[in-house]
């Protein structure tokens, strides 16, 4: 179920990415009125992406309960070639974690 | 001729211990994490960067005037400065804090969110200079659909 889906394209020097991570993005009060508790709460809390060529990590990011349901992530990035293969990792607030990978185009 | 050679030396020292921390990725849930639970935008901005002097300009922020869905605002947000972090807050929901990245040395900085908001306000970007100084952007927008429930 849960996954994340990448998808890396080449301009111009600039690697443009768009994620979308699978994930309800519960907040503490959405978790009390659903579940009639705060501890149900879960969102992503960090989200990293590396390159597969060289391991070094391009894009890092900490994040909280706001980000939307189902939360896209896009950015840019430089100094990477056609064909890398681009990981990115997420982990939420309860230890889960999930990995997509995407080549970049 | 000893001040210089003092001078010249700690001015050496400080060059070298602030190259690595730019190039560092960072969980900042970790490492700061009353920034994460502060109720409002000043508050979560002391806790993170220890200072709240902005200098108004060189970030680039573009959202919708007014956004349909509270659930999904769309936020854009780039700059052309040298940066060791950005942060995204907003003082819509109990907590302030949405985001902070580490900028890497493949970073673009240019990134684009979705987030949730549970009624209208302003939403807030940091940009933390590698000159230590901080870059501010804000956005005032209207919510016609609270998303979230905070």
């Amino acid at each position: 179920m849960s996954k994340v889906r990448v998808k890396a394209k080449l301009k111009k020097g600039l690697v443009n990415v768009k994620a979308l991570a699978k994930h309800p993005m519960m907040t503490y009060n959405q978790a009390e009125k659903k579940t009639g508790s705060r501890d149900n709460a879960n969102f992503i809390t960090h989200i990293s992406a590396k390159l597969q060529s060289n391991g070094e990590t391009v894009f890092d990011m900490s994040t909280s309960q706001f980000l939307s349901k189902n939360p896209i992530f896009k950015f840019k990035f430089k100094g990477a070639e056609k064909g890398d293969t681009l990981i990115m990792t997420w982990v939420d607030f309860k230890g889960n974690t999930a990995t997509g990978k995407a080549k970049i185009r | 001729m000893e001040r210089r050679k003092f001078l010249s030396l700690t001015l050496g020292a400080l060059a070298l211990a602030v190259v690595p921390a730019s190039v560092r990725a960072e969980d900042f849930r970790k490492s700061k994490p009353t920034v994460w639970t502060a109720k409002t935008v000043d508050d979560a901005i002391k806790n993170l960067y220890g200072s709240t002097t902005f200098i108004d300009k060189d970030v680039k922020l573009k959202t919708p005037d007014v956004a349909a869905n509270g659930g999904a605002v769309p936020v854009n947000f780039s700059t052309k400065i040298p940066a060791k972090t950005v942060s995204v807050f907003q003082d819509s929901n109990p907590e302030a804090a949405v985001a902070v990245y580490s900028v890497t040395k493949y970073d673009a900085t240019d990134y684009s969110i979705k987030i949730k908001m549970a009624k209208s306000g302003t939403i807030t970007v940091i940009v933390e200079g590698q000159d230590g100084k901080l870059y501010r952007a804000t956005k005032t927008l209207e919510v016609a659909l609270g998303g979230c429930e905070g």
